[in-house]
């Protein structure tokens, strides 16, 4: 008993709400995102934080899992990468990319900065 | 030859000696693999502490044994028990139930169905792949009947969902009606849904016998090399009151049923009742009852959720156990598992000579390696020490194999820290068929209530870390351990499992009880021995944060499984839909116990306060930490040290989860308050029980109630209380190999608990 085509779910509008609220959030986050911030960032990314630092990291830690980006520990207390989540379950995380990191904070930066830069993007 | 992997549990997760444990073993890429038993001393292999530790102990065990691959099938459905095969009619037939789809968009599920799906013989009332209710009829020679109602299923929504065949005429029905009434339903009556369909078509005669096993909430797929029916094509959501009649009832008929009206029982085979055993300590069974006479009783597989409402539910009564009839439902989830029911591949018999402690088999292939964690207790009634660590397994299970890191879009908010995953968390995002935690979401987006430990759980192991990078759970509870060891400190062990089934009697042999570093999930029995224990004389040292918050109930019968609702209130993954704050397995009511009268702050003077994952912090003594009855706990400690500013938990001593002093939650009057937390970030955030109504500033910079408390007081009979109130308090006693005011706090405290000189009363 094969399956067949799935019936599309009833459309969601809030979905429009939100993507309009996104749209907002983002223009209104850039200005925020200097050198300075990514600097502090680069420096501790946990811990106490400066307003706009705050702002931006609330913005993008909250985030629909699907295509996030995670750091993966590769080699235990040697060796992270970063990755992005899969769109369903029973899949798993991708690597963005070859490099890797000797430290977990340097792996959190470089999906920060991964982050940032998708939210600098239109 | 794909990768190698191993991975394990076991039939019991304490045991004394003289007693059996099996273990359960799977191999993927080898064909044999080494097994040992270890004693485990400390988990964290953090460079920076005292790295992992474990000790090889010759048993029986040790040694190579044959592997092989052992698969599991998730998923809950009823097997109907029918060896008569009455349920084989190949006809006419009727089928009719109430559903309540969760996911009628997934493709094909089935709801009630006695079929072979790969023969396409026999009959189903299903959801087709185009979300559509479905009447299915086939002969295995080709003839295939299939018709469905003419509009999709929505999600959230009970139907009265009834087909019919007639054989003498070829006419097929399906009658399906929404009946959604004010409280029942995502939405409410006011909602402008699809008309009942009511489907009237001639179709080719067919003949729909088959000699599968009827299934509710699937279909037959097999059988399996024991002999066990194997089922696929898993539904998701509710049904109620499923019946089945051996010839063909009218839309008339099928109308009447849906507003609740009872057709003659002419032809009926069966009626089941889902509700059928609701009692005074709830649905602690896997049985479901046919009503019809007809004895063609079934058998839940996989623990799919009881005591949920049904498609009557009218709002008025929120405890099944008080209107059983409008809790005629059971809600079934593809995801559901409560036994990998894997073949035992060795046991032990644990020799008089293995001490109690803290154990694992060790399983290996290759490079791969998985620890399977038990704890040996002593024999009954013959403690050999004056300490014993509780091991929180409750708790372990609570959290088993949860996906918080992957699933979860807000995770990192609320860790305050970038998702890390460990290897453990990629194989659990390829092998979701290992099941859920209390933290998760079925693929339905309901809540998960229900725990097993029969399965593999890679996220409790000696050395797994967590989403934030850092320690959590059994891992986290080794540091202890590893203290206690390094301290030469002689202890016993047990788990929860243990307390709720002992009751007081297993403390009543110690002088001191440890607590791990999260015993957050305790049932009503567990609380009662522990408040029997302080209340006759027993010390208690509670070494970590958010502890005895969630009511937990472990199934009568089946110690492996915890059920959690997670009601109105708490720190909480998910919320009990209406009317489902009620434990199936035990009757009571679930949510915080805060909410019940019985804050942790009565038990052990504090409850939990704030949360936040991204940097540990640090105590400051209080006045109360220099008065005379309280100073011991401080020798050799400076007046303005800071206590605790170092550790492998996020850096510091006070962090994760902390609990608060708070008179009027229920701290004792006499509590001290000997240290206070302070310096947190706003990643902190106060719990949300207290939130009332909302302004901001409710976080570490900000919000005086973000804070961990340090308190101590006596209690009647000689007893006595010691709250570290913080989850990373055992993070930090390796620091300077053990040589820190953390290590000696706990040192001073230990020390003078264990001791038979009288405790100067704190009141």
């Amino acid at each position: 008993m094969a399956d067949e085509t799935a019936a599309a779910p009833p459309p969601d509008r809030e979905q429009i709400a939100l993507a309009m609220w996104d749209k907002r959030m983002r223009a209104a986050l850039r200005p925020l995102i200097t050198k300075k911030i990514i600097t502090e960032h680069r420096r501790d990314p946990l811990g106490h934080h400066s307003d706009a630092l705050n702002r931006v990291l609330n913005y993008i830690r909250r985030r629909a899992p699907w295509g996030k980006c995670v750091v993966v520990c590769t080699k235990p207390f040697k060796q992270w990468r970063v990755a992005r989540l899969p769109g369903a379950r029973g899949q798993v995380p991708v690597f963005i990319d070859e490099r890797t990191y000797n430290s977990e904070a340097k792996a959190m930066h470089a999906a920060f900065l991964v982050r940032i830069e998708e939210l600098m993007r239109d | 030859m794909a990768e190698t992997s191993i991975h394990g549990y076991s039939d019991r997760i304490s045991v004394a000696p003289g007693e059996r444990i099996r273990f359960m073993v799977s191999v993927e890429g080898a064909a044999r693999y080494r097994a040992d038993i270890v004693r485990l001393i400390h988990g964290d292999a953090n460079p920076a502490g005292p790295g992992f530790k474990e000790e090889v102990v010759e048993t029986a065990v040790s040694g190579d044994h044959p592997g092989r691959t052992q698969p599991i099938r998730a998923g809950s459905h009823v097997l109907i028990d029918d060896p008569g095969g009455l349920l084989n009619v190949g006809n006419s037939i009727t089928v009719h139930t109430f559903i309540m789809p969760t996911t009628p968009a997934k493709g094909v599920q089935g709801v009630v169905t006695r079929c072979d799906p790969e023969r396409r013989m026999g009959w189903a009332l299903l959801i087709d792949g185009q979300g559509r209710l479905a009447l299915w009829l086939g002969d295995g020679a080709g003839r295939l009947v299939q018709v469905a109602a003419t509009t999709p299923l929505m999600a959230g929504i009970w139907y009265s969902a009834g087909a019919s065949y007639d054989g003498a005429t070829g006419r097929a029905i399906v009658h399906l009606a929404p009946v959604v009434n004010s409280y029942n339903s995502r939405v409410g009556p006011v909602a402008a849904l699809a008309a009942p369909v009511v489907r009237e078509v001639d179709v080719e005669r067919v003949d729909f016998h088959s000699q599968s096993a009827a299934v509710i909430a699937g279909w037959a797929e097999g059988t399996s090399t024991a002999g066990a029916t194997l089922v696929g094509g898993h539904y998701n959501g509710k049904i109620d009151r499923p019946r089945v009649y051996g010839h063909a009832l009218s839309a008339d008929e099928l109308a009447g049923l849906a507003a609740g009206r009872e057709p003659d029982s002419r032809g009926l085979i069966a009626r089941w009742d889902f509700a059928d055993g609701i009692g005074p300590i709830g649905i602690p069974s896997d049985r479901v009852t046919d009503a019809s006479g007809n004895d063609l009783h079934g058998r839940c597989v996989n623990a799919p959720a009881r005591a949920v409402t049904g498609h009557n539910f009218s709002g008025r009564e929120e405890h099944f156990i008080h209107a059983p009839a409008e809790y005629g439902a059971i809600h079934f989830h593809d995801d559901d598992l409560e036994d990998a029911g894997w073949e035992p591949s060795f046991e032990l018999i644990v020799p008089d000579t293995m001490r109690s402690d803290v154990y694992a088999a060790r399983v290996r292939a290759g490079n791969a390696v998985d620890y399977i964690p038990f704890f040996v207790r002593p024999a009954s009634g013959r403690p050999t020490a004056q300490v014993l660590f509780l091991a929180p397994t409750a708790s372990y299970m609570a959290y088993a194999n949860e996906h918080l890191g992957v699933d979860v879009g807000v995770g990192d908010a609320i860790m305050g820290h970038t998702t890390v995953l460990q290897q453990e968390d990629l194989y659990l995002c390829a092998h979701p068929e290992l099941g859920l935690s209390t933290y998760d979401h079925h693929s339905d987006g309901s809540g998960v209530c229900y725990s097993s430990r029969l399965r593999p759980i890679p996220n409790m192991r000696p050395n797994y870390r967590h989403e934030t990078g850092s320690l959590w759970g059994f891992a986290a509870d080794l540091d202890l351990i590893g203290w206690l060891n390094a301290r030469g400190i002689r202890y016993d062990v047990a788990t929860d499992e243990d307390l709720h089934r002992e009751g007081a009697a297993l403390l009543r042999n110690y002088r001191v009880a440890l607590t791990g570093t999260h015993p957050e999930y305790y049932s009503s029995a567990m609380l009662d021995a522990m408040e029997a224990f302080l209340g006759s004389g027993g010390r208690l040292m509670y070494l970590g944060g958010n502890g005895f918050y969630w009511v937990t109930s472990f199934h009568p019968d089946k110690p492996h499984l915890i059920e959690v609702r997670k009601a109105e209130g708490g720190s909480r993954a998910w919320q009990a839909q209406p009317g489902e704050y009620f434990h199936s397995t035990t009757g009571e009511r679930g949510g915080v116990w805060r909410n019940r009268g019985r804050a942790p702050q009565k038990l052990v003077g504090v409850g939990f306060a704030a949360q936040g994952f991204d940097r540990s912090s640090y105590f400051r003594r209080m006045p109360d930490s220099r008065d005379p009855r309280a100073s011991f706990i401080f020798a050799g400690v400076g007046e303005d040290e800071l206590i605790g500013d170092f550790g492998l938990v996020g850096g510091g001593a006070a962090g994760h989860e902390l609990d608060r002093y708070d008179l009027s939650l229920g701290t004792p009057p006499n509590a001290m308050l000997v240290a206070c937390s302070e310096g947190h970030s706003d990643s902190y955030q106060r719990v949300v029980e207290e939130i009332y109504f909302m302004y901001p500033g409710a976080g570490g910079t900000q919000d005086p109630g973000v804070r961990g408390d340090i308190v101590y007081y006596t209690t009647a009979g000689g007893g006595a209380v010691f709250s570290a109130s913080s989850i990373a308090w055992c993070g930090s006693l390796s620091h300077n190999n053990y040589d820190n005011n953390v290590s000696r706090i706990t040192a001073n405290v230990l020390e003078r608990f264990l001791s038979a000189e009288p405790l100067p009363a704190t009141s």
